[in-house]
């Protein structure tokens, strides 16, 4: 399994892994299998991570889109090009792997991965699904793709249940990975054959060969496990394929890499090449090779710096881990303030001890750089409490700081294009803007200006690669274009806001009424000479503001957008300006129905 | 001009009738003078002294302020208004909720009575007393101060004259201009009390249509209806 089926944001974006970063992105690229083209993945985008190595399909980004983990490379090669033929750059698949729980960098986490690209053989993935049952809600959730019961330790990241969010225990889901594994039929026959001698079975039931595996060529029955003819060497798996996954196969009957289908996918594919039409091809391998030697998806399941007090609880393998109680019992003793002041004492001591190491020697503080930054980040929020002075912003600016993982910056770019840079740009604002955990919108009442977006966006980059406002502006007005989430709205003064997709000026109006309405009910703070059940009363533009948890100026733009509409109307009092249901409209109205 | 306009003053006619009908409906909030008008609920809504910026909207305020201004006239007899002494009058003051119709926006009021779109319902006396032009009284109008409310177009006078004449028996007599507005005779008809002025522009429609003529010197004319 060397290309694998790729999760996607709303914006479209590869969903970046746990501690996955994005190092370059480069359009116009198509993607070959050996010497042949994939059909319908000849226009896309390549995304280079520190994890993998995407193609995200221009036209069908849902349908065709694969990635390549980086861990998986043997060794990459470059191609300049030559006349027609464009710069290439080859990735080829380290050979067929050991023990599934051997190595465990290397192929333990590709064994109990579930995805692969197209799936041709449904039912064998099953038994390869590792999944753990939420011990709360009973919810079957699979298990990361990238977990390693093997190096996995209490730092393991670890998704919380998708159906009660609570996380799990870590035991819980080393125990599921290991039984999954463990359930794998036999390691080395890949699924599809498993399934073909199954088929192969029922079709001969109580034949001698019920177990074997005719050759096309020389009609040799070789063992089900082989994938090559033992007497002429003809491949054996094309045979099986287009018996059983035909149906997958129409779509791209011309293609002239049929081997791609191939269950056997470790085997037979024997390299993916990216075409890059449109360069930055140089970019793309110098930081493809630098990913490839920092070897990021090992640092995941690095051991953490050593705690002074218990010096092997989180050193454990997974299987002692297995059997203890994943934190050390001592600490739970303790309770109360002095269990509080203890925890504290523990804390600071890890600190100390990490800091100390980490300045050991550059070598050391490379390798313990998570927790550094961490620890830095911890500190620089702390600081920020001290000094009382944070503003909202500020603190969503120091939350999102770290967890601003997809940033999309200029020299990560290729080719120099600048409408790849905006719409990479847009992409990465609009995810920002609709994840959820931030609720960077939603804070803001589901409605923010542009330039307040502006800035705390650049506070988010923390102070590096910050966006020009042209830039920015440009990349906002991309959101229609690339349909979005989320989308930019021009006010009648020219004010620009940002505001979710499904907010429309019907539902804002709808909200506004609805509160005009229920005024009828309630009776005004103070006397008054019109009929409060009849007219309700006027609100002020502030009013608004504070109800809706809009920014004044929104508020005034929303109000006069619902009076452009005709839903209200304004009064120019001596307090100031204040808007009320449109009665003129509505008595007229009457008027002409009596 | 007159067979433009008439179809207007049919439609319209009605909608100010109606318009004093429902004044007369039992609302709490309706406003009552001393007199006895009862000004419609619209007169208590306090965004209706602003002038809508929103054209539906500010179209709408505008014929309810003119249906408003026709039928306080009709009810005070009023065929002419001077904006200064008007405003402070209840027409564009509202006492109970202390809003009042700025003289810009009044004037802007009137000016648009003043339009065919207002439907002619009104028009600025230019300070010539002459007859100002159909045209952009809006500006011309800037500087006077009093305008003609038409609560009755001069067409619609002249056919209630007409009417009258009929209905009394005297065609073919001449009848002083004066003894039309003043006389005992006409005390319970709409048109007692008219401005000389206004009905001599009424009478020359009927001198128009050949209905009329009228004789005698400035001053002291009589009319007779054929």
């Amino acid at each position: 399994m060397f290309l694998h089926q790729l999760d996607l944001t709303t914006a479209l974006r590869p969903s970046l892994l746990p501690e996955e970063t994005l190092l370059f992105v480069q359009d116009a690229v198509g993607l070959y299998e050996g010497k042949f083209k994939i059909p319908q993945y000849q226009n896309g985008q390549a995304y280079l991570t520190s994890h993998r190595a995407c193609y995200v399909d221009h036209n069908e980004p849902r349908k065709n889109s694969v990635a390549i983990f980086l861990k998986d490379v043997e060794k990459p090669e470059f191609y300049a090009g030559f006349l027609k033929s464009s710069a290439k750059i080859t990735l080829y698949p380290k050979p067929s792997k050991r023990l599934s729980r051997g190595p465990p960098a290397a192929s333990g986490n590709t064994s109990i991965t579930p995805e692969r690209r197209g799936s041709p053989a449904p039912p064998s993935a099953p038994p390869l699904s590792a999944t753990w049952v939420c011990p709360i809600c009973s919810f079957s959730n699979p298990v990361p793709s990238n977990f390693d019961p093997a190096t996995a330790n209490a730092r393991t990241p670890l998704p919380p249940c998708l159906a009660c969010g609570i996380k799990p225990p870590l035991v819980h889901v080393v125990k599921a990975a290991i039984a999954a594994i463990a359930n794998r039929p036999t390691p080395q026959v890949p699924p599809k054959d498993d399934k073909n001698g199954l088929f192969a079975s029922t079709s001969a039931v109580g034949g001698a060969f019920g177990s074997s595996l005719s050759c096309p060529r020389c009609t040799f029955q070789n063992h089900p496990s082989l994938s090559t003819c033992e007497m002429c060497g003809a491949s054996l798996v094309p045979a099986a394929d287009r018996r059983l996954g035909f149906a997958q196969d129409i779509g791209r009957a011309d293609s002239p890499g049929p081997s791609l289908n191939s269950p056997l996918q470790d085997e037979t594919i024997e390299c993916i090449k990216f075409s890059f039409r449109g360069g930055g091809e140089k970019i793309f391998y110098e930081r493809l090779r630098n990913a490839l030697v920092q070897r990021k998806w090992l640092l995941q399941s690095a051991p953490p710096i050593p705690k002074p007090r218990p010096p092997s609880s989180t050193f454990d393998d997974s299987y002692s881990t297995m059997s203890d109680t994943p934190s050390d019992p001592e600490r739970n003793k303790v309770v109360g303030i002095a269990g509080l002041e203890r925890r504290g004492l523990e804390q600071r001591k890890n600190n100390e001890a990490m800091i100390g190491s980490a300045f050991e020697d550059l070598e050391a503080l490379m390798t313990s750089a998570k927790e550094i930054i961490a620890l830095a980040e911890q500190f620089a929020s702390q600081a920020n409490l001290g000094s009382n002075g944070s503003s909202e912003a500020s603190a969503l600016a120091s939350q999102s700081a770290s967890a601003l993982g997809l940033v999309t910056t200029k020299d990560m770019l290729g080719s120099g294009s600048e409408s790849l840079y905006v719409s990479e740009l847009s992409r990465n604002l609009a995810e920002w803007l609709t994840d959820d955990t931030r609720g960077i919108l939603r804070r803001e009442g589901g409605i923010m200006t542009l330039v307040d977006l502006w800035a705390v966006f650049n506070r988010a980059r923390g102070g590096v690669e910050l966006v020009s406002p042209a830039d920015f502006e440009k990349a906002a007005r991309m959101w229609d274009k690339l349909k979005l989430p989320v989308r930019l709205r021009q006010f009648k003064s020219g004010l620009l806001v940002v505001q979710g997709r499904d907010r429309t000026d019907e539902k804002t109006i709808g909200s506004l009424l609805a509160w005009l309405r229920d005024m009828h009910n309630e009776s005004p703070a103070t006397e008054v000479a019109w009929d409060w059940r009849t007219y309700g009363r006027g609100v002020t533009a502030q009013e608004t503001a504070e109800r809706f948890g809009w920014s004044v100026g929104v508020a005034t733009e929303e109000l006069e957008m619902a009076e452009e509409a005709g839903a209200l109307c304004r009064e120019q009092g001596l307090d100031g300006l204040r808007f009320w249901e449109n009665w003129l409209v509505i008595q007229d109205h009457d008027h002409l129905v009596e | 001009m007159t067979t433009i306009s008439s179809p207007s003053i049919q439609h319209l006619t009605p909608s100010t009738t109606t318009a004093t009908t429902t004044t007369g409906d039992p609302t709490p909030s309706t406003t009552t003078t001393a007199d006895g008008f009862q000004f419609p609920p619209i007169y208590s809504f306090p965004p209706f002294f602003t002038l809508q910026p929103n054209a539906q909207t500010r179209t709408s305020q505008l014929t309810s302020w003119s249906t408003l201004i026709q039928s306080y006239c009709r009810a005070h007899h009023l065929f002419a208004l001077s904006l200064i002494d008007a405003l402070p009058t209840p027409l564009f003051t509202n006492a109970q909720l202390a809003r009042k119709l700025s003289l810009r926006d009044a004037r802007t009021v009137l000016s648009w009575m003043c339009t065919p779109e207002g439907g002619n319902r009104a028009e600025w006396i230019t300070a010539g007393g002459g007859k100002a032009a159909k045209g952009g009284q809006g500006q011309e109008g800037e500087g006077s101060a009093v305008c003609w409310i038409y609560w009755r177009r001069p067409e619609e006078w002249a056919v209630a004259v007409e009417e009258w004449v009929e209905r009394t028996g005297q065609r073919g007599t001449v009848l002083t201009l004066y003894e039309l507005t003043e006389s005992d005779a006409t005390r319970r008809e709409e048109f007692y009390g008219m401005d000389m002025e206004l009905l001599q522009k009424s009478l020359q429609v009927c001198v128009k249509r050949g209905k009329a003529q009228i004789f005698g010197a400035e001053g002291s004319e009589g009319v007779k209806f054929f």
